[in-house]
This record gives structure tokens, sequence and C-alpha cells, in this order.
């Protein structure tokens, strides 16, 4: 017999979209859980026409979506009509998990609010993900991550130093949420499971970025004292920096933690010297004199060939390393030999690699398949878990309840 | 308010041991980690080197700057409702303590180096052979099993490595010379790698339910990283040739107005990149002619055109408030978020209804005000029941009173610095 997976025998209805929940059922599906993804036909998730397949858009075809949806299956219900919400209640009946990140008010226009879906299925535990959480002032806003991170403090401490703020690329925090969700939901499983009981779970992205500044929030408790950007400098470290290396906009992040390792930079720069200068010879000194540090580094960088640069650096056990775009990233030795990049056949676009989880588990071998196409699974999961017949199927179909 | 009634707990009954990160470079992922486990309730014994404590001991930020190892900032918010003891992990007597601590554990979060990892027997291979029920969570720089265990990393590097990074800062970039990529505020690179560490420690959880055995979680700071800009990999994997996602200088004409702009009294953050958003946001910016016109009709064409509309923008967010481009952006469900400064975080009506921030009492840092719950749960509420440990606090309560060490054995221990 195989080994069990995990999350065998879980099943999860999530009615998510764009990025944060769907990453987090991601993890969930890959780990054993049964998704069933709930996606409407009318107005489906936008990022399945974010990007496509050689040059190609199409419902099927988004790389960005396939990143994110595998190990799951995709029923389209068009949540508009009573009949679509009466399909997914029952759905909800033999589900363990509900989550969704719609707009607060939503789910219950749908009649699928925590408090009618509990009437249905005592134990069920449902997530919402929301930018500010289901209750307050501001709950009812829409927003991103990206606009997120700026109500939660993150986007104003983030820049060069004296400069403007800065936003955070890869629409952080989206998937730093989706990723701490699997931890909520998990906790919140596993008291049901010793319990009985089920909850609800009111997850704010803003309050969760807000726990992840705890540097300038306890500042600010503290002393009153707003902290503003600092770039790519640390408080307890010097140099600590994006450095020029040879060729346009190729740079290698330097971080210094202790005196020594100050040292052993010098040397590879050619520059000892440096190192017994009074203005840097100790961490306060390099503290203070940080951008004239900088200068004195940069100016010995950037005629180096950037990856020569990281070798000479790490050769002398520092921690140096290559400023990366997504492509340079996907072609270094190493994130080739983790194996995080995993080939299944997705939609329609064919045999396809997407990233899997970033974890290493000794005894699991996570189960990855390929985003399915919108509805593909719509029949299979009404007729195996609703036992509905295929007349019933088609006439929902013909009235555009399911796709 | 330090609660003192029984609530049910989400992860009551789990045992949890956090050791330090003994490298020169700070690592707090570890702490975050156990802090999930502890916030909801597992028992979590951290473990620090004795005098000189963790880490965020010695981080930060300190009341009126006065250094003091019990009451820095982060301490005071990593380490809430943990138990705290001292081992010099270095001494085997030391390490023979917390591996009887070990045969009672569920989960350990260990931050340290593969290479010290492997000299002080404590890698994740070794001790799930020594503890096959025990779940072994390493949280290192690359991984224990990457090609690149032995390098250095941290916050920094990770974040670069990534591409992260190099997508920071965000559709801002004007200058490619003089606008490095950027890293983000504090660090979040650490506090992910902690809540993935967690989240990937009740997978193993779940496994050891269904299957018996415990297991080693390898989790990399780097890998971590990588997983939050997941769309640009496999988005490139579905083009021929693999063309990047992004471009530091030609993503604002890719893309159109959005994101951070400033206003009147500072920033705000903002889409008006789609149709329905560029609609919405016509309407509050109050229908002005200029906006009609055919070279803004459609998304490509506006990102086209992206220089004219953000001077236009620019002049009348000038105008108004960030308070006033938020009610007058979100009435017309446009996503638009002021750009909160660190004080307008504390005092938010928003977190304030929620309750968000709480304070809790210190027997010397006095009242704690500190970032409250990640996650509202309805019936197992994330709760501080206790502050964070004094150095080596439990020391007598772990060793003496859960493992039989006397009275003369621990002041033997402490003499020696091994506690």
């Amino acid at each position: 017999m195989t080994k069990r997976l995990p999350l065998d025998g879980i099943r999860v209805l999530d009615f998510g979209w764009i990025f944060a929940v769907p990453h987090a059922t991601a993890w969930l599906g890959a780990l054993g859980a049964e998704v069933i993804r709930v996606e409407s036909m009318r107005a489906p998730d936008l990022v399945r026409f974010l990007t496509g397949t050689d040059g190609v858009i199409g419902p099927n075809l988004s790389g960005v979506f396939h990143s994110i949806n595998f190990s799951r299956k995709s029923l389209a219900l068009d949540l508009s009509w009573p009949e679509a919400q009466e399909i997914a209640r029952r759905l909800v009946q033999c589900s363990d998990i509900v989550t969704e990140n719609f707009t607060v008010g939503n789910m219950q226009k749908y009649g699928l609010d925590y408090e009618s879906i509990r009437r249905l299925k005592p134990d069920i535990i449902m997530l919402s993900g929301t930018p500010l959480g289901q209750n307050g002032p501001f709950a009812r806003t829409v927003g991103f991550g990206p606009t997120t991170q700026a109500f939660a403090g993150l986007c104003h401490l983030t820049g060069y130093p004296q400069s403007f703020p800065c936003g955070i690329g890869g629409t952080w925090p989206d998937f730093a949420v989706g990723t701490a969700m699997v931890f909520f939901l998990l906790a919140a499983l596993h008291y049901r499971d010793r319990t009985g009981e089920g909850q609800y779970l009111d997850l704010s992205m803003a309050e969760m970025v807000t726990t992840m500044i705890p540097e300038a929030m306890m500042d600010f408790f503290f002393n009153g004292r707003e902290q503003s950007p600092q770039g790519n400098r640390a408080s307890s470290m010097a140099p600590h920096g994006v450095f020029p290396a040879a060729g346009e906009d190729r740079w290698v992040a330097i971080a210094i933690a202790s005196d020594a390792e100050f040292v052993a930079l010098c040397e590879v720069l050619g520059a000892p010297s440096l190192a017994s200068d009074n203005a840097y010879a100790h961490l306060p000194d390099r503290l203070n004199n940080v951008e004239m540090l900088e200068n004195e580094i940069a100016a010995r960088t950037r005629d180096i060939d950037r990856d020569e640069l990281v070798r000479r650096l790490r050769e002398r056990g520092l921690a140096a390393g290559p400023v990366y775009n997504t492509l340079e990233l996907a072609a270094d030795q190493a994130f080739r030999a983790s194996a995080m990049m995993v080939t299944r056949e997705h939609g329609e676009s064919g045999a396809r690699a997407v990233p899997g989880l970033p974890v290493k588990f000794s005894a699991i071998e996570p189960d990855y398949r390929g985003a399915p196409r919108i509805g593909q699974h719509s029949d299979e999961i009404l007729d195996k878990l609703l036992g509905m017949d295929a007349e019933e199927i088609a006439r929902l179909k013909e009235s555009k309840v399911i796709f | 308010m330090v609660s003192r009634q029984p609530l049910p707990e989400a992860l009551e009954g789990l045992r949890v041991v956090e050791l330090p990160c003994l490298d020169s470079m700070p690592f707090l992922a570890a702490a975050m980690a156990a802090k999930s486990f502890a916030d909801f309730g597992a028992e979590v014994i951290k473990v620090e080197p004795p005098r000189v404590g963790a880490q965020e001991r010695q981080l930060g930020p300190f009341r009126d700057d006065r250094r003091d190892l019990e009451t820095g900032g982060l301490h005071l918010f990593l380490n809430t409702n943990k138990l705290g003891v001292t081992l010099d992990l270095e001494n085997s007597s030391a390490r023979g303590i917390l591996f009887s601590m070990l045969e009672q554990a569920d989960v350990l979060f260990n931050p340290n180096p593969p290479s010290l990892n492997a000299r002080i027997d404590l890698s994740g291979r070794s001790l799930t052979e020594r503890f096959p029920n025990l779940i072994v969570v390493s949280l290192t720089p690359f991984g224990e099993d990457s090609q690149y265990r032995n390098l250095r990393g941290g916050d920094l590097v990770a974040t670069h490595m990534s591409g992260v990074g190099y997508e920071t800062p965000w559709h801002q970039v004007t200058d490619l010379a003089t606008q490095p990529p950027l890293k983000l505020a504090g660090r979040q690179s650490d506090y992910l790698t902690g809540y993935t560490g967690a989240a990937a420690a009740m997978v193993a959880v779940f496994d050891r339910t269904r299957n018996g055995l415990g297991q080693h979680v390898d989790v990399s700071q780097w890998l971590a990283m990588v997983s939050m800009i997941r769309p640009n990999l496999g988005g490139s994997t579905h083009e021929s040739p693999r063309a990047p996602a992004y471009q530091r200088l030609g993503i604002r004409k890719k893309a159109g107005a959005q994101w951070v702009y400033p206003c009147a009294d500072g920033w705000v953050s903002f889409n008006a990149g789609t149709q329905r958003f560029w609609n919405g946001w016509k309407t509050a910016m109050g229908q002005p002619e200029w906006m009609e016109a055919e070279i803004f009709a459609t998304a490509a064409d506006r990102a086209a055109h992206v220089d004219v509309i953000e001077a236009a923008i620019h002049d009348w967010l000038s105008t108004i408030t960030k308070k006033e481009a938020f009610q007058r952006a979100q009435a017309q469900h446009v996503p638009c978020f002021p750009v909160h400064t660190v004080r307008e975080v504390a005092e938010n009506e928003q977190y304030r209804a929620r309750g968000f921030f709480q304070e809790h009492d210190h027997p010397t840092a006095n009242k704690v005000r500190t970032p409250g719950a990640p996650c509202g749960f309805e019936r197992t509420p994330w709760r501080i029941k206790r502050p964070a440990p004094r150095l080596g606090e439990h020391n007598r309560k772990i060793f003496g009173e859960r493992f039989g060490l006397d009275e003369v054995e621990l002041a033997r221990l402490a003499a020696e610095n091994i506690v």
C-alpha cells in the first residue's frame, strides 16, 4: 500500500481567487487534500488572462494561473444563480474547509457566509482572507497585495534612504499571506480533529503584514520614533548592501556581520587598508560612516564580473549573492538541482514546468497535478459528490448555472 | 491584557523546542515559527545561549535606546508565551540535556547552518534517526540538502537571489544606475521563512498522525522567497523564447498607472490599470475631459502613454490628501489605500476597531504593546498568556522539575556556563 499523504481525506471547497488563497490551497492540494476550486465562467479569475502560452491568451493557457493553481479540481459554477448557490451549499456539507477572499459581504449575498454554512455543517472550518478583515470601518474596501502592503506600513518603510516609499515586487504580500494561511488552516484542523469543533478564521492581510514589521512598530511604541527607509542597509551590520558589478544593471548583494568578515571583504576587494582605517574598522564606525563606506566598496566592485566577485566572496565564507532576475534564477545550478520546478500537463498549455512547494519533507512526496481547465471537473464533482445524473447536469449547463 | 481564563487553544498539547541561531548573521526565522506555535497554544521551550541570550535580545529596538537583554522590542514581541532555558549547545553535557528534551518534543525548530549542525550532531538526518517521532524543522539560508548548503546567506542575500529584490521598487525605477534593486524593510524574509516553517511543521504533524513517524523538514530561506515570485517562474516556462517577466525600467510602460504616487500629504497606492478600475478612477477624479481622449481608450494605449497619465494624476493628487484619495477611489470600488507611516499604522481606526495591537504586562518592561493576531480565530483566539521569558527563567522548572537535575548539578552547570 502506498503511503497516505498528510491531508488525505480532507476536502477543501475553495472560492478563493487571484493569488493568496489559491496559493494556500495549492499547498493543501499537493499534500493530499481534495481541493475543489469553485470559479465562475461569467466572472473568471483575472489571473486566467494575465499571461498566456507562447503568446496566446486564453482561460486555459495562463502560465501565471498554472503556477499557483496546481493539484486541484475546477468546478465552474455561476453563483449569481440561486440554484448554483444551492449546489455550493450542498458541497459545503461534504467539505472540511471552506476558503474565500471575496470583498466583505459577497459570501453573505450568496448565502455562503460562515453563519449560514455552519448551520449546514457545524464543524466546518472557514477562512476569509481580505485586505482589512471582516469588521471595522474600512472592512468593505477593495484592495490587492500591493495596496495592502501600503496600508500595513511596509511600503513606507521600504525605499532608498531619504527617498520615496517603494512598492515591493511580486505582488507582496499575497504569497507570504497564502503561506501563513496554510499554518492557520492546519492549526484549526488540528483543533477540530481533537475536539470536533470547527471555527471561523478572519484574516486581515494588512494585519498579517504588520506582524512582520516588529522592528518599526516596537520602536514607535517604545520611543515614538518613526523609522524611515534604509535602502538595503541593516541596523546591526555594515556594509549590508547591493553593489554594482561590471555591465549594466548587474549587482552583488553583500552582508557583513562582523569585523573579521569586514577584513575578509577588504582583502577580496584588494583594499586591506580600508579594514584598518579608523573610519571603518569597527561596526559602530562603519554604521556611522556607512555612505562613505558604500562608495568605497562600490568603486572597487563596479569593474569586476558579478559572478566572479560572488565566487571570491563566498570563497572567504562571506554572505554574498548575485542579484537575480527570474530567468537568471531559473538558470542557477543549485536552484535547478533543488527540483522546485515540476513539469506537469496544465490546462491547454501541454507539459510546462511550474514552481512547487519551497519546502522539502523527508517522508512526503507531494502530489503535483497540473492546473485544471476552467470547469474541467464540473461533471465529475456533481456526479460523484452530489449524485446528479447526466440529464440534470446537462440541464444545469443549458441554463448556464454550471459550465 | 494577560488573559487568565482557560480558553481553548488550537495547538494545545503540542510540544515544541526552539534552538538559537549561533551564526554571526541575525536570523529570526525559528523565533517567528515558534512564536506562531506558542501564541496558538503549543508549549514552546526556547533554548538560548547562556549569558548573551538569543540574537533578538541584542537587536533592540530598546526603550529610550537603553540596551537591555530583557526588554528589547524584538525579544518582547517574538518570544511571547514561550518558556525560556539556557544551554550552551557547543557543550556535550548541554546537548545531553537537549536530547532528553527532544525525547518528549513533537517539533524542533533549528535555525543553524548545516556546517554547524553537522559539527555538533544536530543535522536533520541525525536527529530524525535518533528521535523517530520528532519533527525536525531546519531553517537555513539555502536548505540542508542544497548545493549551496555551506554558503552564508540571510535576509539580504535571499531577497536578492530570489528575484524579489530585483522587482523592488515596484514600477518606480526611473534610473538604473542610481536605483539598485532593493530589499524589503526590516527582516521580511526571516519572518516569511518562519511562517513557512510553521506551515510545514503542521503538515508534518498531520503526516505523523497518518503514518506514525516524524521526519526532517528542510526549509530554505532562499526558496521560501523564490516562492513569492512563483508567477514569474511559471509564466516564463509558458513563453518561447523565455522573456524576463519584469524589466526594472520598462515595466511602467507595460503596466500603466498603478501603485505608489505622491499626494498632498503623503502617498497613496492604487491600481487603475484594468478597464474597470480606470473607469472608476475617472469618476473618482471627476471625469476630467483629458481622460476621454482616444489615446487612453485601452489598457495598452494607457500603458504607452503612461508619462502623460502620470503627470495628470500627479497634478490631481497634489490637491487632495491620501485620505480623500482613498475615500474617493474606494467609493468607485478602485483598490486604493493610503501609504501609512508607522504612526498612522499604530493609530489607524481600522486596526483599533479590530483590537489588533495588544498590550500585556512584563515584570521589568511594564506595559508592552505589540502587533497582535496574524489571523482572527473565532473559537481559539490568538492571545498572550505569558510575557517573553527572562534569560534562563525556566531552567529550574524545565531542567529540575521535568528532567530531574538537582540543585547541585544545576549549580555546577551554571558555574561552568553550560546553562
